[in-house]
């Protein structure tokens, strides 16, 4: 079997993508490809022709997939990582990261998991990535409501702009509610009473 | 004590059973927590069910019986202690096939002998002036979809191994590819022929129920051994499931079934167009409508009582898929697969199946659990 095997990532998703193509190339794979088209499958995977193919559990093409390896001659036949039944527990954790991989016999066993390994490590950073940005986004619309509120409370109130803050506040807690959530309510209310 | 079971489903009108053991409350009278989750492959309902990530699935029967024989990508013995639905299918050709085939005929096809040998003549033509086959798309390889456009195709003397090519393509995306001219055919269940109809892009050519009585679709899996270790919450699953199926399969309920069932958490379409499949009148093309009383059932006959012939029948389907000879070891340890056992111990059920022949094909040979090899030549043979 090959020194290099060959590496092919199916996913829609670029960036996520290009974090697993990275990761991959860091240690040390130097022959890693990646498919986001979805159209004409059978015919790229078969020029690219991968010893190992790993795939995004939320692609609906892994069906697609599964029915090419079948019945086709055109590429060499890989089988999903799930025939062996011997390491569950690392297949376990890859479904829950979100990847699957289909692996050509005769890879070695260990080079697959620790491929397979590094896949899972970067589709979780991808997740974190995502949910961190997610964060933030959400951190900077909830500032944006907090200082739109405290600029109508200033203005029907004429309070100082601490003194509208610590009104919300105040609201939010004696009514054990988030203080974006007193926020928003402001902002609806004066929008109606316009 | 409630006990939570994960179940996996792919979002289509045939997981109406263990959506509604869910939302009518009756797997709560069971005490069991019933955990849907929605996946978007068949490879994906497999693999977390044989991993353990779920407890049990909705799945593909012929999958069932593959994933158990080791056709395919997995061997892990599964159980098949419940069957959810009998058709729901429908065979849609793209519009400029469609009115090939309806020129042919001087009308709309009806009669499925009659569109499938008119489609024989074209595809006859083709060959001779060298276009390249007709592709069918179907949902899955394992499938009985796959299973039903097969028969069709024999219906008409069209071979399907060598007459036309088979592509899976996902639901989802099966309207756009015949809108492509990737295929020109499929087989798929609602709402993806309705939305081929509604668009212009296709036709409803034959309703699954027109090719067979009661063929399997959609079973309950469960890993075999799940079958023993944990047999109280199975048995209470499926009373619960048994249930949901008699509610599922009363008019009276389709539709509060079809409202439940269109939520963004389930199926997340319009609740008139699944309402229009558990009624079964359908707009075949773009002036006329059919109907089928049983176009889609999920209670009545022997759909839940896993008939271990059914299983037999799967084997021999998906053997004859592959081009390979029958084995009645293999046969046998797919019959296995079924378990009535299951079914009686938790339901109190002691009567046996009435049909004569499980399947109930309209057209072609009898099925006979008997004898296999019979059946298997007499398909071949056309």
């Amino acid at each position: 079997m090959m020194d290099q095997p060959s590496i092919l990532i199916i996913d829609e998703n670029h960036a996520r993508a290009a974090i697993i193509q990275d990761g991959l190339r860091e240690a040390g794979h130097a022959d890693v490809r990646w498919l986001s088209e979805t159209g004409n499958l059978l015919k790229q995977i078969a020029e690219i022709d991968p010893d190992i193919i790993v795939i995004d559990l939320e692609s609906p093409n892994r069906d697609v997939l599964e029915q090419m390896f079948q019945v086709s001659r055109l590429v060499k036949r890989p089988v999903a990582m799930f025939v062996d039944q011997s390491d569950s527990a690392s297949i376990r954790e890859a479904m829950m990261a979100g990847v699957s991989a289909y692996v050509v016999d005769g890879l070695r066993k260990d080079r697959v998991k620790h491929i397979l390994d590094m896949c899972v490590q970067r589709f979780d950073v991808f997740s974190r990535l995502t949910e961190e940005l997610h964060e933030a986004k959400t951190a900077l619309a909830d500032r944006k409501v907090i200082e739109r509120a405290k600029g109508i409370l200033m203005a029907a109130k004429s309070l100082s702009e601490q003194e509208a803050y610590v009104l919300m506040r105040k609201t939010a807690m004696d009514q054990k509610r988030r203080l974006v959530e007193i926020a928003r309510a402001i902002v609806m209310a004066e929008t109606m009473l316009k | 004590m409630t006990r939570n079971i994960r179940i996996g489903f792919i979002p289509l009108i045939d997981a109406a059973i263990p959506i509604a053991a869910r939302e009518c409350g009756f797997a709560e009278r069971e005490g069991l927590q019933i955990d849907l989750v929605r996946e978007t492959s068949w490879a994906n309902i497999r693999d977390k069910l044989i991993h353990g990530l779920f407890d049990a699935s909705h799945m593909l029967a012929p999958l069932a019986v593959a994933t158990s024989l080791g056709v395919g990508n997995a061997k892990v013995p599964l159980a098949v202690p419940f069957g959810l639905n009998a058709n729901g299918n429908c065979i849609t050709l793209a519009a400029r096939l469609y009115r090939e085939v309806e020129e042919i005929l001087g009308h709309p096809p009806q009669d499925p002998r009659q569109s499938a040998q008119a489609l024989k003549r074209i595809i006859d033509r083709r060959k001779i002036s060298g276009d390249p086959p007709i592709t069918f798309g179907v949902v899955f390889a394992f499938s009985v979809h796959a299973i039903i456009v097969r028969h069709w195709l024999r219906l008409g003397g069209i071979d399907p191994f060598n007459d036309v090519q088979f592509q899976v393509v996902p639901p989802p995306f099966m309207v756009a590819r015949l809108a492509e001219g990737e295929i020109e055919g499929c087989c798929v269940g609602e709402p993806w022929n309705s939305r081929a109809v509604e668009s212009g892009v296709g036709s409803i050519v034959v309703f699954g129920s027109e090719i067979s009585r009661c063929a399997p679709d959609k079973v309950l899996a469960l890993r075999d051994e799940t079958v023993t270790k944990d047999s109280e919450s199975i048995h209470r699953l499926l009373r619960a499931y048994q249930a949901a199926a008699r509610w599922c399969q009363d008019p009276g309920n389709h539709a509060n079934l079809a409202h439940m069932l269109a939520q963004p958490e389930y199926l997340n379409v319009a609740p008139k167009t699944v309402l229009n499949a558990l009624c079964g009148t359908l707009a075949v093309n773009r002036t006329e409508s059919r109907s089928a009383a049983d176009f889609l059932a999920f209670q009545g006959g022997d759909i839940n009582w896993p008939d271990p012939r059914k299983a037999r029948w799967l084997y021999a389907e998906i053997a004859t898929g592959l081009r390979q000879t029958l084995d009645e070891a293999q046969a046998q340890a797919a019959a296995a697969v079924f378990r009535p056992d299951v079914f009686d111990a938790a339901t109190g059920n002691n009567a046996l199946p009435e049909a004569v022949d499980p399947i109930g094909l309209r057209f072609g040979p009898a099925f006979d659990a008997a004898n296999l090899k019979a059946y298997a030549d007499a398909l071949t043979r056309g």
